[in-house]
């Protein structure tokens, strides 16, 4: 609704006077166009891209997923031990399997992303913090109790391996030769064929967990 | 070289069309971002998380609009979310400077009508200090208004209206100098 006491002559007057409210300095554009694409080197720099999210919660998840798996193991017996137990060991059981199906995913992803950019002979600086991330969450699931799954532990082997090998590669020369040796030993191992078929593999003993939809 | 050419050659990885690009608007994003802010630092600030933010996210500019109306969407955006952050932040320290005693004295009677137009204009609701200050000193249209900051035209002119009859209420003292 607009005021009913509307006045020109004041709202003329309250205009040229509103010219000095927090009167601008001169743009100081060269020193912002500095700042601004210092800034964004630096954010592309720490960018994470939306899988390497994704690795980074399955890591954390599994983090979790140890450390519920560790204290449960670790609970004296209580009087209704047997109801309680089975609940957490529930509770354990859909952490380790949410972390590891989404660790194997997006291991899967790199992997392949890896076979496409090593074919270029190139390979993207991020790419190389995102191996090592996995390969830390390699190394956890190794130690957790996913590694006592006979058809995982092997997998998981041949994984930190080739991350540890990607994790290593130098950043300049002699990059390609290192990526083809890579690529063999991933065909040699069939890793990328276990990996796609691991996911149904993993732990059993609990609901299958869905991630989206509703059927 | 128009606005929709730069983009198109900044969205195909050209460093010289985002500096043209920036060039053409960062004057009007810096005087908005200095008036609603009223601190070169916070200004500068404000007109740098800007750009980068249109940078990132120029592949999700459609063109409905003017670039300049999306720029500017974006300017309040992030000046009005970090004035909010400013003012909390204020706000404790000057809680902790009345609990001890040496808060500042405040002069009604300002006679200075620079000051006392500034505290009528920082006095007013956020909404409507925005309106004004991008109308009545900045020149935008009610459109450009709306759109920058997802209201409808009527309701930037409400709101200009009302911050208008505050402001006279409250700088009534020079009446004479607008009756004259």
């Amino acid at each position: 609704m607009i005021d009913q006491h509307e006045d020109p002559r004041f709202e003329q007057w309250l205009k040229d006077a509103a010219k000095s409210y927090h009167t601008p300095l001169p743009t100081p554009r060269e020193k912002m166009w500095a700042r601004i694409t210092a800034e964004r080197q630096r954010r592309h720099v720490i960018e994470i891209r939306p899988w390497m999210r994704w690795a980074l919660a399955a890591a954390a998840v599994l983090v979790i997923g140890i450390g519920i798996g560790r204290w449960t193991a670790h609970q004296p017996a209580a009087v209704n031990a047997p109801v309680v137990a089975s609940a957490d060991n529930a509770r354990s059981d859909v952490a380790y399997q949410v972390a590891a199906q989404q660790y194997l995913a997006r291991t899967e992803v790199l992997l392949t992303d890896f076979r496409a950019q090593s074919g270029r002979g190139q390979l993207d600086p991020q790419f190389i913090a995102a191996a090592r991330d996995l390969l830390t969450t390699t190394r956890l699931m190794l130690d957790s109790p996913a590694a006592n799954d006979p058809r995982l532990q092997p997998l998981l082997e041949d994984l930190e391996l080739v991350l540890a090998q990607i994790s290593q590669l130098p950043r300049e020369s002699g990059r390609k030769n290192e990526m083809d040796l890579i690529n063999q030993g991933l065909n040699q191992r069939s890793v990328l064929t276990r990996l796609r078929t691991a996911s149904p593999a993993i732990p059993a003993g609990s609901t299958p967990v869905r991630t989206q939809g509703v059927s | 070289m128009d606005d929709t050419q730069l983009i198109a050659r900044v969205r195909a990885g050209d460093s010289a069309a985002e500096r043209a690009l920036y060039d053409a608007h960062v004057d009007r994003v810096y005087r908005l971002a200095f008036r609603l802010a009223g601190d070169d630092t916070l200004a500068q600030d404000f007109t740098q998380e800007t750009f980068i933010r249109a940078f990132d996210r120029l592949g999700s500019f459609r063109g409905d609009a003017a670039f300049s109306t999306w720029l500017h969407a974006i300017t309040t955006s992030v000046v009005l979310n970090g004035l909010r952050k400013v003012k909390r932040f204020r706000q404790r320290e000057a809680d902790i400077d009345d609990a001890h005693g040496i808060g500042v004295t405040r002069r009604d009677a300002e006679p200075d009508l620079k000051v006392r137009l500034k505290k009528a204009v920082d006095e007013l609701p956020e909404g409507y200090r925005t309106v004004f200050v991008m109308h009545d000193v900045e020149g935008y249209t009610h459109e450009e208004i709306g759109v920058a900051l997802g209201v409808e035209t009527g309701t930037s002119k409400a709101q200009l209206s009302r911050a208008r009859a505050k402001l006279r209420v409250a700088l009534s003292d020079f009446a004479r100098e607008w009756v004259t």
